[in-house]
């Protein structure tokens, strides 16, 4: 039995991080959680969460980056948005996934083989490179980078998808690459510079 | 006009005026020049002295005007410092003790119109000299005069009669105060009738409170209206006149007795319509009492229901078996009365939450759920189930979940804290818990507890075992199978985990809105509401029973969400607000009246029909102006093609000498 230190001190606090978090909805509206816990409560994968979507925010409130961004919590985000029809203070709680997902990317604390991460990666990689999605590539480079032992299972259905021609092994792209990258570029510089709102 | 010769003089002899420019601490110094504006003042045309002073409202700075009137002979005072709302009355009552009439005064206001509002000193500081020198060339045509007098109309009007209501009116009438309690629905009582024991030294409702209903119903002093609006008044404090609609009750109030025999005779065996005070939980027949208590106790009919009225071919054998007093009238309609009134008191109380606007509750969808209004009705000896507590499908409940703050604390619905929840929904705890032995979880977001015995209260509540969870339930659901019980899924977020507990029975702790109609009844008295629709009280510490229309009081949930003893208390103090303003037996007006100059009246009548408050009489081929209904608007002055019509106060001459000052320097 592994012990995890249950104790935090001030150290462990990132101030920037926390005042990164609180921009990201205007009027500061994500202080005024009343921790009511509707958005845990309506989580359909809050079972599997080693934090929950209310705990999440709290430790980022309060600058715990390391546990923010180490959670399993923002990569099990289905993103389904219960949690923010259900909020009653109205807090966007699943924009705030998105950003806490990017935010862990951009800064490496994003687990290396999680497949979604992985996958979310390897999508926008293909996206700004070749301007269309060949499904055949992205699902072969998730299953190599997140470990392929558990893939083997599903070689059947791959099988069967590439006979069907449900997926193709064309490497599909646009043309004019270039120019859509340069549009995508500006765009991720843009969205750096706004909140999720 | 020319400044050189202002100064020779006027009709009113050669003023001599002083100037007084306050510095109210820094408010006013810290933006303008003070010693520059006396300085400016000082060279004035008529002005004797001007002086700065740090505090002209404080006694001090009253003295020095008081001892210059005297000393120096000044016969015309201005003072600029803050707003006149503040201390006209200050410096009028110090210019009267100092023997000078107190309308021989002009205030400007420098705080609110310069200080407070500009940032720039040498603008601020222009701004407040062209003010002044605005101020002192008009004071200098103002005349003697008197304020009016306007006597009290002792009688007041209470609307809503609820326990805030009830309160009010006999603290008023035990005063020996006629009081007319108008009450919308068949009987007076409101919410308070419907609950079953109150918190937190649970004493029965209907005990405390019948006997108070009962006085109402016999006191000389109190007329109740009830299935009756207010849906006009007019008038001014002191004088208003309401005009009240009266619904038809298809029976004759003072010949019925409240024998209840018609109701036994009813051609229904049973009722079927679903009956109102138990909200639905029970039916009842088309001739009904909303309650055993009911005051008055008299019947009504509810023509929807009623053959009669459906068909006209009922054997009417409510008429037969009252054929002694014969009280029953089906040819009623709506009618209207009149009355007059010095002051009103307002309380008109709250509307409980809808819960079916949270369809995850699943309020009206699930069987189990109920709302805690409709659990009080359940608990209550005179309810549906004379006290039984037993779910729709006729079993008891063994395990209750209370969910908090429904339709509180949510900007989805209503984002204030309804402020009583917490507090019923531990009396509900205790009271299923004493009456079935339940297991009961109370899912809480903060357990508001601050009031007498509150906190006690809920720690007897926890020692009997109550089940406390903090988390909001963020769906309830039917348990899987048809179990006829649902589920409440809910983080504990005490425990940082998401929980499923499945119940019996749910009751949704539904906050407090205003009433649906709060907005009709805001204009119809001429009053204002916050943002969340409650009515404004004209202070929210130094003024909270009064509103910003004088003589308009509020008493109760109308005014914001609060429990009973803070709505008693504030009953209270609605009726001392209104006894303080009828035992000082007259209040005191503007004399800023308008008046006919009778040489030059032609007797158009232009006026009469425009006059607003119908203050315009005509006699003897002359308009003439009764100054006490006379509100001072200026309309007949303006619109009076002769110019026979003159303001005290707002003489031409006193405006155009304001606008030549303010202009000076344009």
């Amino acid at each position: 039995m592994t012990t995890e230190p249950m104790i935090r001190s001030e150290s462990d606090r990132d101030p920037e991080f926390a005042a990164w978090f609180t921009s990201l909805v205007e009027e500061e509206k994500l202080r005024e959680c009343i921790h009511c816990g509707v958005c845990s409560g309506n989580c359909p994968l809050a079972s599997h969460m080693d934090l929950g979507p209310r705990k999440l925010m709290a430790l980022s409130r309060q600058g715990f980056a390391e546990d923010v961004l180490g959670s399993n919590t923002i990569w099990l985000c289905t993103s389904c948005y219960a949690c923010t029809t259900a909020c009653p203070q109205q807090i966007p709680v699943t924009e705030v996934m998105y950003a806490l997902k990017r935010r862990a990317i951009e800064t490496g604390k994003a687990p290396s083989r999680h497949p979604v991460p992985v996958m979310a990666k390897g999508f926008t990689k293909m996206v700004h490179k070749r301007g269309r999605l060949t499904e055949a590539y992205l699902i072969a480079g998730l299953a190599l980078k997140s470990g392929i032992t558990r893939y083997i299972g599903m070689v059947g259905v791959g099988i069967n998808a590439l006979r069907t021609g449900r997926v193709s092994l064309k490497l599909d792209s646009i043309e004019k690459r270039d120019e859509l990258s340069r549009l995508l570029d500006a765009v991720d510089d843009h969205s750096k510079e706004v909140s999720v709102r | 006009m020319t400044e050189a010769n202002l100064s020779a003089g006027n009709g009113n002899g050669s003023p001599r005026i002083g100037v007084y420019v306050c510095h109210c601490g820094t408010n006013i110094s810290a933006t303008i020049d003070v010693v520059a504006a006396r300085d400016v003042a000082e060279n004035l045309p008529g002005v004797v002295l001007s002086r700065e002073y740090k505090y002209m409202c404080s006694d001090p700075g009253q003295e020095i005007i008081k001892d210059d009137i005297r000393e120096l002979g000044l016969d015309r005072i201005v003072v600029a410092s803050c707003s006149p709302c503040l201390h006209e009355e200050t410096f009028r009552n110090a210019i009267a003790d100092g023997g000078l009439n107190p309308y021989f005064f002009q205030m400007v206001n420098i705080r609110e119109h310069a200080s407070w509002v500009h940032k720039d000193i040498k603008a601020a500081t222009a701004k407040a000299n062209d003010l002044i020198r605005a101020a002192v060339r008009r004071v200098r045509f103002h005349r003697p005069l008197e304020a009016r007098r306007v006597p009290i109309d002792p009688r007041v009007l209470v609307v809503g009669g609820g326990i805030a209501g009830i309160h009010s009116a006999l603290t008023l009438a035990d005063a020996g105060k006629k009081v007319y309690l108008v009450e919308r629905e068949p009987s007076i009582g409101g919410h308070m009738a419907m609950f079953d024991k109150t918190f937190p030294t649970l004493d029965c409702a209907a005990c405390i409170l019948t006997p108070k209903m009962t006085q109402v119903r016999a006191h000389p002093n109190i007329e109740v209206m009830t299935m009756s609006e207010v849906v006009e008044i007019d008038g001014f404090v002191g004088n208003y006149r309401a005009k009240i609609k009266h619904k038809p009750r298809y029976i004759l109030e003072d010949a019925c007795v409240g024998c209840l025999e018609c109701i036994d005779v009813c051609v229904f065996r049973n009722g079927k319509t679903p009956d109102e005070f138990n909200l639905g939980l029970s039916k009842r027949k088309p001739i009904y009492i909303p309650f055993p208590q009911a005051v008055p106790q008299v019947v009504l009919i509810d023509p929807e229901g009623c053959i009669e009225f459906r068909t006209g071919r009922c054997k009417k054998t409510c008429v037969e078996v009252c054929a002694e007093r014969n009280a029953i009238d089906f040819t009623q309609e709506e009618t209207f009365s009149e009355v007059e009134i010095g002051s009103v008191i307002i309380s008109t109380g709250f509307k409980a939450f809808d819960a079916r606007r949270l369809p995850q509750y699943g309020y009206g969808r699930l069987d189990p759920v109920y709302t805690a209004l409709e659990v009080e009705r359940l608990v209550n000896a005179s309810g549906p189930t004379e006290g039984e507590i037993v779910l729709r499908d006729g079993s008891k409940p063994k395990k209750v979940g209370i969910i908090h703050c429904i339709g509180s604390r949510d900007k989805n619905t209503n984002v204030h804290c309804s402020r009583v929840c917490c507090m019923y929904s531990l009396k509900l705890a205790h009271l299923v818990k004493e009456k079935t032995d339940a297991e009961i979880y109370e899912f809480f977001i903060d357990m508001r507890t601050g009031g007498k015995g509150f906190e006690e209260f809920m720690l007897r509540v926890k020692e009997e075992g109550v089940t406390m969870i903090r988390g909001k339930v963020a769906e309830v659901y039917p348990e899987a199978g048809n179990t006829g019980r649902v589920v409440l899924q809910a983080e504990d977020t005490f425990l940082g985990m998401v929980r499923k507990i499945p119940v019996d029975m749910v009751i949704l702790a539904t906050g407090i809105e205003p009433q649906a109609d709060a907005e009709d009844v805001r204009r119809t008295f001429n009053i204002s509401c916050s943002t969340g629709g409650f009515f404004t009280e004209r202070h929210p510490k130094l003024a909270p029973v009064s509103t910003f229309t004088d003589g308009v009081f509020l008493a109760g949930a109308c005014q914001a969400p609060k429990d009973i003893p803070d709505t008693v208390a504030q009953a209270g103090a609605a009726a001392a607000e209104a006894l303080a303003l009828i035992d000082a037996g007259h209040i005191e007006l503007e004399p800023n009246t308008a008046f006919v100059v009778e040489e030059e009246c032609s007797g158009c009548k232009t006026c009469v029909g425009l006059c607003p408050f119908s203050a315009i009489g005509y006699d003897e081929g002359k308009a003439s102006i009764n100054e006490v209904l006379c509100k001072g608007c200026g309309t007949c002055v303006a619109a009076c093609p002769s110019g026979s019509i003159r303001q005290n106060l707002f003489e031409d001459e006193e405006i155009f000498e304001e606008i030549v000052g303010v202009m000076a320097n344009v």
